[in-house]
């Protein structure tokens, strides 16, 4: 169990006493510190504004942390140069809820702008990248699915498959980490569970180390390896997932009246210090 | 069924009444309201306009008509060169303008602006630039560059910098975010995502408004050689001075047909562009239909064969011919038109020392009367304002298809309106002057030809479009036609107008600062004969003034929609 938790000699990422104060004050990250092994499955689970989105932010260096270090990959993301910024994130892929496609542009360029990390200068239109990169592109297409689209503009297509194409972006960077951030939770049921699987059947196969908040309870039970809940920005869960029964991971949800209780409880906000402490 | 209609509106009024502007608000619209009113009346007394001097005009103007028929084509061949440069000079123009107002648009927008410094200088230059009348810059940069079409191209790209670059720059502030962020996260550089994601999003409304600004241009152009600046203004000048008046509509009405043309082609162009595709779905003809299985035949084989090049889809093809087209005509007017280059490069220096010379600007030697042409500018600007939004009214009202039953006045009106908005409205200015002589008189009815024909099409449009169920609705209650246009129509056409009479004052104080460049009355008359006699510091004086005239004009219009907002 600590092992899945914490992982080897060096974990990929790891968090220490990050606090991020937005400038219009509100705190959203408050004293987080977690580190996370190669090769782990996590859910991040929580209320919506308690922080799931601004932490995952933080883990590619869109967010800067008020205090507190993040590394990825032992690159000091809150610090690092641009140049460096730039390396860790081609090697983090970030499925984001609204997909971030460009509407007026084909699939094929959509997938192929996840390509530019690896190359240098602008490139604008499907010519302008090299042919082993289209056809490399075609084949993630391929494997969403969606490679009868390649020529389709991203805006005629449905939902689930702009998450798919999504998807495909996120694996032309070949990514060693995957962050989802909520990534079926605007689409409908039936293409929510299609994307989810797809997103998670590729992430496993391609042994990719995964963060993704989920509002599916049970699946996040089911599939990840460990759950860590937020509250308010602080993290009041990190557990195994497989000794959690889900009235557990449900304590999280529940509103701050029971929050002076939960603070009490230390079964629940100490679970992962204290088996960190205890390898230590 | 009919109170069914009325009940959501009632509530759909109801629900507005909150969102009542503070008291302040409406006290100040209140002032601007009398302001307005008061402007109008000491310009009436200014001008001394009476509706016999009005009623004169048209005779003489009837007269003119009469001695430009037949219109003599003899001299056509000169016409069409000086129109080809005309055209030339247009395209260059934009051209050039487009070329400095994407960079210019990127600096300006709050979204991708480097630096604060950055953003406030090109802010700046887009604010400044608008505020000198193209006429007044071509005819201050003839004084280094001389006679020809290169002041006039120059003039052109950059007074329409201020339009295109603030258009450009909404424009790139309009962008969605989210795929820009995307696109960073896949550890993309600054300017490969801006590429990749922003520069898709803002094409379409670039060469969108690129068009539309080629059209303005285009009318501008056709002006210009009234101060020297090149097209085929200068020959229509000419015919007027020598009293050629059957030379001179012939040259007006290849002006018009040539305008008429283009505005046509990039309306169609532009609506293509803009709209989503190239054919809309509602009209489904054979070709159309056999278009789209092509099309798709296509799609299918490109990736069934897993082509690594897109297919050439009839939109694919419409736009690189468009591009293509494009590419020849713009390097066609690089070699043809009359630009001495390698000279032209040495220019710089000459144009500098030039405006140096017009500092420091000298106010006194023209003192009483450039006083006398601010007030007078002024003066024609309100007051054509006004009568055109008079006459306006009812010209729009016979021009709707749903008010006026009978095809044959809402044909009619239609047409005529089209026929006078085809012209540049220097165009019919210089020829209200040649039928009526100098004077503010002949400007201001030009002016106000002009707004009441651009009021008319836009009274006439949103009456057409005015839902139709509060109408349905008031005639159900059995109202008579009259009744039911003033209870249902106008009250929800009003506060457009309102804002439309704004900016057409904007425009025509703007039009009246160099109306006088034509003899047509205001401060412009100053400025030719400060130029022609070599009097740098008061063509400095004269520049500084039209563009603080312009520049308030602009600051209270800002603060007037602010307020109606
Ligand atoms: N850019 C921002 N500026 C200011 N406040 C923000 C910003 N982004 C998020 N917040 C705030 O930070 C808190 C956490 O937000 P977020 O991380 O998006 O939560 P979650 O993803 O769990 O719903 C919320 O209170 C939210 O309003
Ligand atoms: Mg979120």
């Amino acid at each position: 169990m600590t092992t899945v938790l914490s992982g080897g000699a060096d974990p990929l990422i790891s968090l220490t006493g990050v606090s991020k104060r937005f400038p219009n004050g509100t705190l959203a990250l408050d004293n987080v510190s977690m580190t996370v092994p190669k090769g782990q499955l996590l859910s991040l689970i929580g209320l919506s504004g308690s922080g799931k989105s601004t932490l995952m932010r933080h883990l590619n260096g869109l967010h800067k942390p008020t205090a507190g270090t993040v590394q990825v990959f032992g690159v000091e993301v809150s610090s690092a140069s641009n140049k460096q910024l730039r390396s860790v994130r081609r090697n983090v892929g970030f499925v984001f809820q609204q997909f971030g496609l460009v509407g007026r542009a084909t699939c094929l360029e959509n997938v192929l702008s996840g390509a530019l990390g690896r190359l240098r200068g602008p490139r604008y239109g499907v010519w302008s990248y090299p042919r082993t990169l289209r056809r490399e592109a075609f084949d993630h297409l391929e494997r969403v699915g969606l490679a009868p689209q390649a020529y389709q503009r991203a805006d005629t297509l449905s939902g689930g498959q702009m998450q798919r194409v999504a998807i495909a972006r996120t694996l032309m960077q070949q990514p060693r980490l995957l962050l989802a951030d909520e990534p079926v939770a605007s689409l409908d049921p039936e293409s929510s569970a299609q994307v989810l699987e797809l997103l998670l059947k590729v992430a496993t196969e391609d042994k990719m180390t995964v963060i993704v908040t989920l509002h599916q309870v049970e699946l996040a039970l089911g599939w990840a390896h460990r759950i860590v809940g937020l509250r308010d920005g602080r993290v009041v869960l990190d557990q195994d997932a497989r000794g959690l029964s889900q009235t557990d991971v449900m304590e999280v949800y529940r509103r701050v009246d029971r929050e002076s209780e939960l603070l009490a409880t230390p079964n629940m906000s100490a679970a992962a210090p204290t088996t960190e402490r205890q390898r230590a | 069924m009919t109170a069914a209609h009325v009940e959501p509106l009632a509530r759909a009024a109801g629900n507005r009444l909150p969102r009542a502007p503070r008291k302040w608000q409406s006290k100040a619209l209140l002032a601007v309201f009398v302001a307005y009113v008061v402007g109008v009346v000491w310009s009436w007394t200014y001008i001394d306009m009476t509706l016999l001097t009005l009623f004169g005009g048209f005779t003489e103007l009837w007269n003119l008509v009469v001695d430009m028929v037949p219109p003599n084509v003899d001299n056509m061949r000169v016409v069409l060169k000086a129109t080809v440069e005309t055209i030339w000079m247009a395209l260059i123009g934009t051209t050039a303008c487009v070329v400095l107002s994407i960079p210019l648009a990127f600096m300006a927008a709050r979204n991708t602006t480097p630096n604060p410094v950055v953003f406030a200088v090109a802010r700046a230059i887009i604010t400044l630039t608008r505020a000198l009348p193209t006429l007044v810059l071509a005819a201050v940069l003839t004084l280094p560059l001389g006679i020809g079409p290169l002041p006039g191209l120059l003039a052109l790209a950059i007074h329409s910098i201020g339009m295109v670059g603030k258009l450009f720059t909404e424009a790139v502030e309009n962008t969605e975010a989210m795929s820009r962020e995307a696109v960073t996260s896949t550890g993309a550089g600054k300017w490969q995502t801006v590429l990749a994601t922003l520069v898709p999003q803002v094409t379409p409304s670039f060469i969108g408004t690129a068009l539309y600004r080629l059209d303005i241009n285009l009318r501008e152009s056709a002006v210009l050689g009234f101060v020297g600046a090149g097209g085929v203004g200068f020959v229509v000048q000419q015919h007027l001075r020598s009293l050629d008046y059957q030379r001179a509509i012939a040259a007006v009405g290849v002006i018009f047909v040539v305008i008429t043309l283009i505005e046509v082609v990039s309306t169609r162009l532009r609506a293509s562009i803009i709209g989503d595709h190239l054919s809309s779905p509602t009209k489904k003809t054979p070709r159309t239909m056999a278009r789209e299985r092509r099309d798709h035949r296509l799609l299918v084989d490109a990736v069934t064969t897993r082509r690594l090049t897109p297919p050439w889809t009839y939109e694919r093809l419409v736009r690189a011919s468009a591009g293509v087209i494009y590419l020849v005509l713009i390097v066609v007017a690089f070699a043809t038109i009359d630009i001495p280059y390698l000279s032209a490069l040495g220019l710089g220096d000459e144009v500098i020392d030039s405006f140096g010379r017009l500092f420091p600007p000298d106010f006194t030697t023209a003192g009483p009367e450039l006083w006398q042409g601010i007030r007078e500018t002024v003066a024609i600007g309100f007051i054509a304002t006004t009568l055109g939004l008079v006459i306006s009214v009812p010209l729009g009202i016979l021009s709707a298809r749903n008010i006026v039953v009978n095809r044959f006045v809402y044909g009619t009106t239609r047409l005529f309106m089209l026929a006078l908005r085809g012209l540049p409205e220097l165009i019919v200015a210089v020829l209200f002057v040649a039928a009526m002589g100098l004077g503010p008189v002949p400007g201001t009815l030009a002016l106000t030809v002009g707004t009441a024909t651009f009021m008319a099409k836009l009274i006439g449009d949103a009456l057409e479009e005015v839902s139709p169920e509060p109408r349905e609705a008031v005639f159900a209650t059995g109202a008579s036609r009259a009744q039911e246009f003033v209870t249902s129509v106008i009250p929800q056409a009003l506060p457009n107008l309102v804002s439309q009479t704004l900016y057409m004052l904007d425009v025509n104080l703007r039009s009246s600062t160099v109306l006088g460049i034509i003899g047509g009355g205001g401060i412009g008359f100053l400025l030719l004969s400060a130029l022609r006699v070599l009097q740098e510091p008061t063509v400095g004086a004269i520049v500084i003034v039209i563009f603080v005239i312009v520049y308030s004009i602009e600051l209270i219009g800002t603060f007037v929609r602010w307020l109606v907002e």
